[in-house]
């Protein structure tokens, strides 16, 4: 990943993470509403080499820490979206089901974003994070879902498109 | 990984890990750094934020009237319900407050004349198609409510017990074209016969036709044999108009009594009278007129406007 590359995709990523704090979260949207630079992250991270799946996630995580929102200890969503994002990138990366197919797509993004949620909870609990009661958890990882499943193909045609301006076809490091 | 190697990738991978691990280790440890860092991102999107507040706020409304429809609906059905009660309990407290200062008024004028007396609530008015000026009283023969006994409110005469039931009582109001009091003018004590006209204007028929009365003469009840039905000394009204034809027998003049009988709220009923006459003693004071004060403006013309 060239600098010129990680430099662009910091810039998209602040800009994810302003719309975010501005607007997405202003809007309180039932059930919790949804994590723009979560989704875009994993999708991204999807069209992605694991490599540069870990250096998006290391990136918007870095932003998602920096919102006052933020439960955790900073560096916590670093570490779960470098995690997450490898991940992605590294089930979807040469297969062409997730990269050639929309439907899949979106529900690997939409499961990941949930399981990426659940583990930000467990290791938020482990590091004594308060996080709500069982019930309001499971709520709102319900309805995270909910908003991932309609959320993702929304954005899926833009991140395509911006990848593809940034990386060309295939993702280099 | 194709291009820079699986080491490489792997390497970075660490790196990256290590750094987020690293992070996490210092704001646990409390380093102030990463406090001032979040501080500093959020007084730069503290702008950006009001923005978008003020941007998305009729989207959030929509939003927020939609997800809580329900909710809202019943908060309104909830509000509008405590309105109504609330609404009720202003009423309800208006008329007690126009009651009690009935009350106080009754009480103070049958204190004065020395009557035992007992408080009754109006609650109801006889129907004017039976021609008759009756109100119905929540006392009756079970609080010593007999027939023929005084009525009377703050401002006087009210009328005379007709009927009296266990809990109950029916009054005949000086209004009632039937009604006949004995009246004499305080000062004077002439005497005469006041009848009900049907409205709060009534006619006085004086028995004494050498005695002249005036505008302004107040009335009072002459009073009974064993002060029934009338207690002597209660205030009944005041002279509005004398007749004054040549051929009459007797003097007569209209009367304006006293009580407001369309907002009758409390009365009481005079069971006993004083040992003494009260005499004049209830005779309501007149309104004292408050001097107009005259205003006297000086202008004195100024000596430049002159010269010139």
């Amino acid at each position: 990943m060239l600098l010129r590359q990680f430099s662009i995709s910091s810039l998209i990523f602040l800009i994810v993470f302003l719309i975010q704090e501005s607007v997405i979260n202003q809007l309180r949207l039932p059930g919790g509403g949804f994590s723009l630079p979560l989704l875009i992250a994993l999708t991204w991270a999807a069209l992605s080499t694991p490599t540069i799946g870990a250096l998006t996630g290391f990136i918007s995580g870095f932003f998602m820490d920096l919102s006052q929102n933020s439960s955790g200890a900073m560096g916590h969503w670093t570490l779960i979206m470098i995690l997450a994002c490898y991940a992605v990138a590294y089930l979807g990366f040469g297969n062409d089901n997730v990269r050639g197919n929309p439907v899949t797509n979106i529900f690997l993004v939409s499961s990941a974003s949930v399981i990426t949620l659940v583990v930000f909870v467990i290791t938020g609990f482990l590091l004594g994070v308060s996080v709500g009661s069982f019930t309001r958890v499971l709520l709102t990882l319900l309805g995270n879902g909910i908003w991932a499943l309609l959320v993702t193909p929304l954005i899926l045609p833009i991140v395509t498109r911006l990848h593809k301006v940034l990386f060309g076809n295939q993702a280099h490091i | 990984m194709r291009n820079g190697g699986e080491g490489r990738a792997r390497l970075l991978l660490i790196i990256l890990i290590v750094t987020s691990l690293f992070l996490i280790t210092l704001d646990l440890r409390g380093v102030k750094i990463l406090d001032g860092i979040r501080g500093g991102t959020q007084n730069v999107l503290a702008p950006f934020q009001k923005a978008g507040s003020t941007v998305v706020s009729p989207f959030r409304n929509f939003l927020g009237d939609v997800t809580h429809l329900g909710r809202t609906r019943d908060q309104i059905e909830k509000l509008k319900a405590d309105n109504a009660k609330l609404r009720s309990k202003l009423l309800q407290r208006k008329n007690a407050d126009g009651e009690l200062t009935q009350l106080k008024s009754v009480l103070n004028l049958a204190g004065q004349a020395g009557y035992k007396v007992i408080a009754a609530r109006v609650i109801s008015q006889g129907s004017s198609t039976n021609f008759s000026q009756t109100v119905t009283i929540d006392i009756g023969t079970s609080s010593g409510v007999r027939p023929n006994m005084t009525v009377l409110s703050g401002e006087g005469l009210v009328g005379v017990v007709k009927e009296s039931y266990a809990n109950s009582a029916l009054v005949m109001l000086a209004t009632d074209p039937d009604f006949k009091v004995g009246v004499r003018i305080a000062g004077s004590q002439q005497i005469g016969i006041l009848s009900g006209g049907g409205s709060k204007r009534a006619s006085l028929q004086l028995l004494d036709n050498q005695n002249i009365v005036k505008v302004g003469d107040v009335l009072l009840a002459r009073g009974s044999t064993r002060n029934r039905p009338f207690v002597p000394g209660i205030p009944v009204g005041v002279i509005s108009a004398v007749d004054s034809s040549a051929g009459s027998i007797a003097q007569s003049a209209t009367v304006m009594l006293y009580p407001n009988f369309s907002a009758l709220g409390v009365v009481s009923v005079v069971l006993s009278a004083g040992k003494n006459n009260p005499g004049d003693a209830l005779v309501p004071v007149g309104p004292t007129p408050s001097p107009v004060p005259t205003v006297t403006i000086y202008a004195t013309p100024s000596p430049t406007a002159s010269t010139k």
